[in-house]
């Protein structure tokens, strides 16, 4: 698929990836973990496992070193429905901001392999990395920028789907990011979308399924309704592997599912093809 | 508003009562409404790709002196038919014939005219297979390039993105007990406590009543229902429902189709400006 010499100069990450809290043993293989090695391995065990990373370490991975600017960080939530229980939304949020993260969804625009791009990483870590009004805002302002600009649009997402704690007007960020997806495609601005684990509900029902080429990586979870809430409706038994990435891609959901430690290489090689 | 001597803001009900109307087992369902509104209605079957969806009626009727694209998602009334409309539920088939049929209004110039009344997408492991996610994600994406005007109407639940597959509209009303929200009650403290008995709390939360949506600016207008509800009245729930309908797409049969999706994209793009002008939500664009 891949000519392997076109970018060997290209480096797998493009600066160096913040740590993560990791668990001493690798829960694909059982193998002891060296934090190090891995980190140097963007968090890809030789297994094969693929720890969830945080969207500091996508901006890090995909990103040519010194080359992000972040777009809109200063957009933030607030608890416009008085959400109370179990958590006050509005503590939720607060803390997260606290510990440093900046929402579910960071956008801005980089270069990889020298190439300009816009960029757009959900975190799990801040609220299951829902698509909230801010998120929303985030990717739609993006996708119109690319559409104006013509820079092509990478995506990366993980995500639970639409945030509970933010009602009807998360919903409706699925109408307003696939307005934008259908400007950036009427555009004809490449889009290129990495499924990361897990992507679910509303953003696997509104932008991150609709790319001009749709990667994923290997194990990730990929659907709309989660393997919990389908056997609650059903009682249905699911198969090992149902959701899985390779599913998936068995369903022509998704155009190839690709090691994280290739995939600097295959979107530097795809922005080369699509011009 | 419509004020047919009563106005919908003054209501006595709790919201979980307005959720139990909202699903009322007698309530009229999208097809009560259609044949009422057009009676010459001709349903309209299949997603051309593999098979049809029996959630979702589709056909062309006269209403108002015009061919009409009628879509809707359809419940059941007794338990076999319930079964065979999959409570109301969609596959992805139910999508990919929606738009097929959006398609094909647009070809022929009819207007469309959207009922939305669902639990939700059906979060089965079929739909899972053959691609819900993406028949929602596409569904949506396409619903703003069809250039023809679309109104939609909440009539009795409106449930997560289920809804909104078939919610993407000109304008958009909701019938006075109906509700919409980002995920029905249930599946709401489900995610939220992991204990879906707590639907009633979540359901106060949600915020997720018509009036909620018409304050949040989500919807247009709240169509007042006849006394006690549209189960009540089928004929007199129809009146209002043609009235509020007519009205909001008569202007629209005017405008440029450049200018209509335009406007639907603005609509969608800018439909939590009550919460841009908050200060907290930073600048707005630069």
């Amino acid at each position: 698929m891949l000519n392997p010499r076109a970018h060997a100069e290209l480096p797998i990450a493009g600066g160096k990836l913040p740590p993560i809290p990791l668990p001493t043993n690798c829960p694909g293989c059982g193998v002891g973990l060296d934090v190090d090695v891995l980190r140097k391995r963007t968090y890809v065990c030789d297994c094969g496992h693929h720890f969830r990373i945080g969207a500091d370490a996508w901006i890090a991975l995909i990103a040519d070193r010194g080359s992000w600017k972040e777009r809109w960080g200063d957009v933030r939530s607030h608890d416009l429905l008085n959400w109370k229980v179990p958590k006050p939304y509005q503590a939720t949020i607060d803390q997260l901001a606290e510990e440093g993260l900046n929402e579910a969804v960071r956008t801005g625009t980089c270069t990889l392999g020298g190439r300009a791009i816009w960029l757009a990483v959900f975190d799990f870590r801040f609220v299951g990395g829902t698509l909230s009004i801010v998120a929303g805002e985030r990717l739609a302002r993006g996708m119109e920028q690319a559409a104006a600009s013509g820079l092509p649009y990478v995506l990366v997402s993980a995500s639970g789907g639409a945030r509970m704690q933010e009602g009807v007007l998360a919903l409706m960020q699925m109408a307003k990011v696939n307005a934008a997806v259908g400007r950036l495609d009427a555009a004809r601005v490449p889009f290129f979308s990495v499924l990361t684990d897990p992507t679910f509900g509303g953003t696997a029902a509104s932008l991150a399924l609709l790319a001009d080429v749709n990667i994923a990586e290997p194990g990730a979870a990929i659907g709309f309704t989660g393997p919990r809430v389908i056997k609650q409706a059903t009682y249905a038994d699911l198969p090992a592997g149902f959701q899985s990435a390779e599913f998936q891609l068995a369903r022509g959901q998704v155009d190839m599912v690709v090691s994280r430690t290739e995939l600097r290489l295959l979107v530097a090689h795809l922005l080369e093809m699509y011009p | 508003m419509t004020t047919h001597g009563r106005r919908p803001e003054e209501t006595t009900l709790t919201v979980w009562q307005v959720v139990e109307l909202a699903r009322h087992p007698n309530r009229p369902y999208s097809l009560d409404y259609i044949r009422r509104l057009a009676p010459d209605f001709i349903e309209l079957h299949g997603d051309r790709l593999s098979g049809d969806d029996p959630a979702l009626v589709a056909g062309v009727g006269t209403w108002h002196g015009r061919t009409t694209m009628f879509l809707g998602h359809q419940k059941g009334r007794s338990l076999k038919e319930r079964v065979a409309r999959n409570w109301g539920m969609m596959h992805p088939e139910g999508y990919r014939k929606a738009l097929r049929l959006a398609h094909h209004a647009a070809k022929f110039g009819f207007p469309i005219i959207c009922l939305i009344d669902t639990p939700g997408a059906y979060p089965g492991a079929g739909a899972e297979e053959r691609g819900i996610a993406a028949a929602i994600a596409r569904a949506i994406m396409e619903w703003f390039r069809v250039r023809v005007p679309i109104v939609a109407a909440v009539i009795g639940e409106g449930g997560s993105g289920g809804a909104l597959g078939m919610g993407v509209a000109d304008r958009v009303i909701m019938l006075e007990n109906s509700i919409y929200s980002v995920a029905s009650p249930e599946a709401a403290a489900s995610i939220v406590w992991r204990d879906n008995s707590r639907k009633v709390e979540a359901a106060e939360q949600l915020q997720l009543t018509s009036r909620d949506l018409l304050a949040m600016g989500v919807v247009e207008e709240v169509v007042t229902e006849p006394e006690g509800g549209a189960h009540l009245d089928f004929d007199g729930a129809t009146r209002v429902l043609d009235e509020a309908l007519h009205r909001h797409l008569q202007p629209l049969l005017a405008q440029p189709a450049d200018e209509l999706l335009q406007h639907r994209y603005e609509r969608f793009r800018y439909i939590d400006s009550l919460v841009h002008a908050e200060p907290h939500f930073g600048p707005k664009i630069d």
